[in-house]
């Protein structure tokens, strides 16, 4: 277990390192023409990581703010906009995925599938401007851009603008926390179609592999009937899987989730990393990998540490391992 | 027809024939297949087929809609842009960029990723660490983002742009490799062929790749899928194909302020992405099937 | 009497290469109170047959029977509800690689509580409330356990299968089937691949359930020398034929069946003294796989009697008891 852990710690640190010299390279690359030439690349490297690690980023070009200040702003907004999508996939996903993995190859397994093939194949960035377009988003009053109405002034708190909002419901009575969730709605809803597709595909694959094994057919010799048989015996068995295959699709999720807020034209790192991009300032890009890509690896591996306590199975893999 | 099979002889068939036999049966499959070799040929002949050359001005009809909607003519059958530009010449010509780059890709990635992964579940110790240690590292920054560096760090262009979205894609792939292949590595079959002393050329051959073709073509597909919408996406928001050439994802950013005029100028592209990753998916998802079916 | 009456089982089995009629026309007749010994090759079908009884088969299987009546009930005829409910108190069943049928993500505690008789949702909510749910419980999994022969129940409660060996994961298999006290326990090759000490505990333990609470057992292997002893009845199953059924006695005095000659013959026998380096008797040939399945009686090519007429698939012919399907099985004084 300890063996685990510290194999895990060291994969976190080796990775970091090559992320911090990624970033260090771009930031060495968009500096170039200021660097002096002949100093070492190694202490160089050096200074880089010590100003990271003092906070020191460098200033933006576009509104004079800090780096890792403009970075953490956007892309806590992108990662809000990523955990109300994951919410409603979820919801929407999973008991999808366990109906279609239980009645496998049935009508009802090739309807639900058919639709997670529709979600996956179209484009999110099509998606979000045929909803644009969509005269029902009129209709029912949505809006189609930023993160919300520039009348509110929310005061940052958490970075997470839904919770700052409630936050700050003394000033505007939840009405601003309202007008946040209806910003929300267009993207996660174009998100969510991807990211359902992919829950579905993952629960669907992991209960059929469920279903064929030795234990369910055990259970049905039990004499207990299928819905007896789904929630003790299946879900716990089908569920855990879905969780590190999902971890694994974090970052196109966080790229699909980018793209959109930039057809949406929502405050994130998207449209951060954009604008820097068009007013040539390369720093925030290395910046952005230490910021989002150090989130993923911090998360996988919290999820890894997690899933290991959590599951019998996984624990019986490391054993096996030994 | 001489009846001559009269002890109901069955030759025992080789299990990929076996398994195309079972294809053959899904009629959604082997219509996908026959589209997705349309596409291909389409793509490779899209400068013959072509009516009108995709740049060539047309003043007389600006904006036409597709020749069934009111207002638009036989003469362009999906209608023009604001430069009387012919949509469909345009589609063909913007398939034939984001189609054939992702086919590109995927049979690169495919090839380098299948090399690289195998080597890397059959070798232990510091070449495996560095190599993983070093997927993990790129499997974590967004395919967006390493779009972005690449793009920065060189010019934009439709090379570049491919370049980048391999190189999104290519981590992902040698992951999926690897986890396949180091899960077959303690199934009994392959500690026989290791023990027998096979090579580890003969291990992957006889041993292996027989037995990962569905998670194979899962992950094809998974790669071929991802390659078209990244191609479109980078199209979209303009790292990717520059002018004059065109490609699905930057035609619909170029008539996007045309959306209220002209909608179709941006449903059709979209439309036709939709309906490539479909055909792909259905094909491969027949395949995965009749594999599956195969190996029970 | 019979406790379970199968006549004509035939399951079809279609693949893209065709179908193929992987068991064809067994009876099954299964006194109650004995031990039915159930014999055959791998991939003779018994697995398919064991069920078929259950109604588990796959759904791409064409199953049909004449009649299949457990006691007075017929199979064929109940609905599914009825069909579970029959399964969890009146047949239970054994399998091979016991683990693997075990829920890896339980403790087996909950997996044994599942299976008690009184377990219904008004005594779950009751329990609850009274907290001594487990307690009497956990007396009714210790005597289970006592049983089948667990000593450290403890322990072998609060593990994962993952952490069981083999043996014990039979033995709480075994425990499992009995603890609705059904009338029928279908045991599916029980002992493959266990240590010979284990194998013989877990034959002795089902010997013993059959002889003190009048279980009726129908035990399938593929190691003819291993069951016969136990049996009281035996079944010779090839290639999915039903090839020769009666008591032991029977069978193994006055066998009929080419097949079951051989088979006697090849079981060692240390009595008899055997020449120095002689080789051992066994049939000549191997199984033919499932799709080059011969025509007429499938022991055809190998059959050392075989005659121009076994090209014809032979009849069930019945003497007082002993059932043979053979063109021309061997009969003396007593039986003809």
């Amino acid at each position: 277990m300890l063996n685990y852990l510290f194999r895990r710690l060291n994969l976190l640190l080796i990775t970091a390192l090559i992320l911090s010299i990624i970033a260090f390279i771009i930031s060495l690359w968009s500096n170039q023409a200021r660097t002096v030439q002949d100093v070492n690349v190694f202490i160089l490297y050096l200074d880089y990581m010590g100003n990271i690690l003092q906070g020191q980023w460098g200033i933006s070009l576009i509104n004079q703010k800090s780096h890792m200040q403009n970075g953490l702003i956007a892309f806590s907004s992108t990662l809000e906009l990523c955990l109300v999508a994951l919410l409603t996939s979820v919801i929407i996903g999973i008991p999808l995925g366990i109906f279609s993995g239980i009645y496998r190859n049935g009508i009802l397994d090739y309807t639900i599938m058919s639709i997670a093939l529709i979600g996956l194949a179209l484009p999110a960035f099509w998606l979000a401007i045929m909803l644009i377009m969509l005269p029902i988003t009129f209709d029912m009053g949505l809006p189609v851009d930023g993160n919300i109405s520039p009348i509110y002034d929310i005061p940052m708190i958490t970075g997470f603008q839904l919770i700052d909002s409630l936050l700050a419901s003394d000033l505007y009575n939840l009405a601003a926390f309202v007008d946040r969730l209806t910003h929300l709605i267009l993207p996660s809803v174009v998100l969510s179609f991807f990211l359902t597709s992919e829950i579905i595909r993952l629960t669907r694959y992991s209960i059929s592999q469920v279903m064929k094994s030795n234990y369910i057919k055990a259970a049905n010799t039990k004499g207990l009937t299928v819905i007896q048989i789904v929630f003790r015996h299946v879900l716990k068995n089908a569920l855990p899987p879905i969780i590190p295959q999902l971890r694994l699709q974090l970052n196109t999720i966080i790229s699909i989730a980018m793209t959109v807020e930039i057809v949406f034209d929502a405050q994130g790192s998207g449209v951060w990393l954009l604008t820097s991009i068009k007013a040539g300032d390369y720093l925030a890009l290395s910046a952005a990998v230490i910021i989002i890509s150090g989130f993923i690896l911090l998360s996988s591996i919290v999820i890894d540490i997690l899933q290991m306590f959590i599951s019998p199975t996984t624990r019986k893999m490391l054993y096996a391992d030994k | 027809m001489l009846i001559n099979n009269e002890f109901n002889e069955q030759k025992i068939q080789s299990p990929l024939h076996y398994i195309w036999s079972i294809f053959l049966k899904n009629n959604f499959a082997v219509f996908a297949m026959w589209v997705g070799i349309g596409l291909i040929l389409i793509s490779l002949f899209a400068d013959v087929i072509v009516l009108y050359s995709p740049f060539l001005q047309d003043p007389e009809h600006l904006l036409s809609a597709p020749y069934w909607i009111e207002g638009g003519t036989t003469e362009h059958l999906f209608g023009t842009d604001d430069l009387g530009r012919d949509t469909l010449a345009r589609l063909i010509k913007g398939f034939q960029f984001t189609f054939g780059g992702a086919l590109v890709i995927t049979c690169a990635i495919t090839f380098v990723g299948a090399i690289i992964g195998s080597t890397a579940a059959l070798t232990r110790g510091l070449k495996a660490s560095v190599l993983h240690h070093l997927l993990d590292a790129l499997l974590t920054i967004p395919t967006l983002l390493i779009a972005f560096i690449l793009i920065v760090l060189f010019d934009p262009s439709y090379q570049n742009a491919l370049i980048a979205v391999s190189l999104s894609l290519l981590p992902q792939f040698i992951r999926g490799i690897y986890n396949t292949i180091d899960s077959q590595l303690n199934k009994q079959y392959v500690v026989a062929l290791q023990l027998d002393g096979a090579t580890n050329i003969r291990l992957l051959r006889f041993g292996i790749y027989p037995n990962i073709l569905e998670p194979i073509v899962t992950l094809v597909n998974r790669i071929f899928t991802m390659a078209i919408l990244e191609i479109a996406t980078l199209g979209f928001l303009g790292f990717g194909t520059q002018s004059p050439d065109i490609e699905l994802g930057k035609l619909i950013a170029d008539s996007i302020d045309l959306s209220y005029l002209s909608p179709w100028l941006i449903i059709l592209p979209g439309l036709l992405i939709f309906i490539i990753i479909m055909v792909v998916n259905i094909f491969t998802e027949g395949l995965r099937h009749a594999i599956i079916q195969g190996e029970d | 009497m019979a406790l379970l009456d199968i006549r004509n089982l035939s399951i079809d089995i279609t693949t893209a290469q065709g179908t193929t009629r992987v068991v064809d026309k067994v009876s099954l007749h299964i006194v109650d109170g004995s031990i039915h010994g159930f014999f055959g090759e791998s991939g003779s079908g018994k697995s398919l047959i064991a069920s078929a009884i259950l109604g588990l088969h796959n759904p791409n299987w064409k199953v049909t029977v004449d009649r299949m009546f457990l006691d007075s009930k017929d199979l064929t005829k109940l609905s599914p509800s009825e069909r579970r409910k029959i399964m969890g108190k009146e047949i239970a069943m054994i399998f091979q690689h016991p683990r693997s049928y075990l829920d890896p993500s339980k403790k087996i505690f909950p997996q044994i509580n599942e299976v008690l008789p009184d377990i219904s949702l008004k005594n779950r909510i009751f329990d609850k409330i009274k907290h001594d749910r487990k307690k009497t419980s956990t007396q009714q999994i210790k005597a289970l356990f006592h049983k089948v022969g667990i000593q450290n129940d403890q322990a072998v409660l609060q593990s994962y299968p993952h952490q069981l060996s083999e043996g014990i994961c039979q033995k709480i298999m075994i425990a499992m089937a009995i603890a609705n006290n059904p009338r029928l326990i279908i045991a599916d090759e029980p002992t493959n691949a266990m240590e010979a000490v284990t194998q013989a505990q877990i034959l002795r333990l089902l010997y013993k359930l059959n002889r003190l609470h009048s279980t009726t057992i129908l035990l399938l292997s593929n190691n003819f020398g291993s069951i016969c002893h136990l049996s009281d009845f035996i079944t010779l199953i090839y290639c999915g034929q039903a090839v020769e059924s009666g008591s032991y006695k029977k069978i193994t005095e006055s066998p009929m069946h080419p097949y079951t000659e051989a088979m006697i013959k090849t079981t060692l026998n240390f009595n008899e003294s055997i020449i120095h380096k002689s080789q051992l008797y066994t049939l000549q040939g191997n199984i033919p796989s499932s799709n080059q399945i011969p025509i007429g009686c499938r022991l055809g090519p190998r059959c050392p009697r075989a005659q121009r007429t076994c090209v014809k698939n032979p009849d069930t012919s019945n003497y007082k008891g002993h059932t043979v399907r053979c063109h021309y099985p061997t009969l003396d004084e007593k039986t003809a």
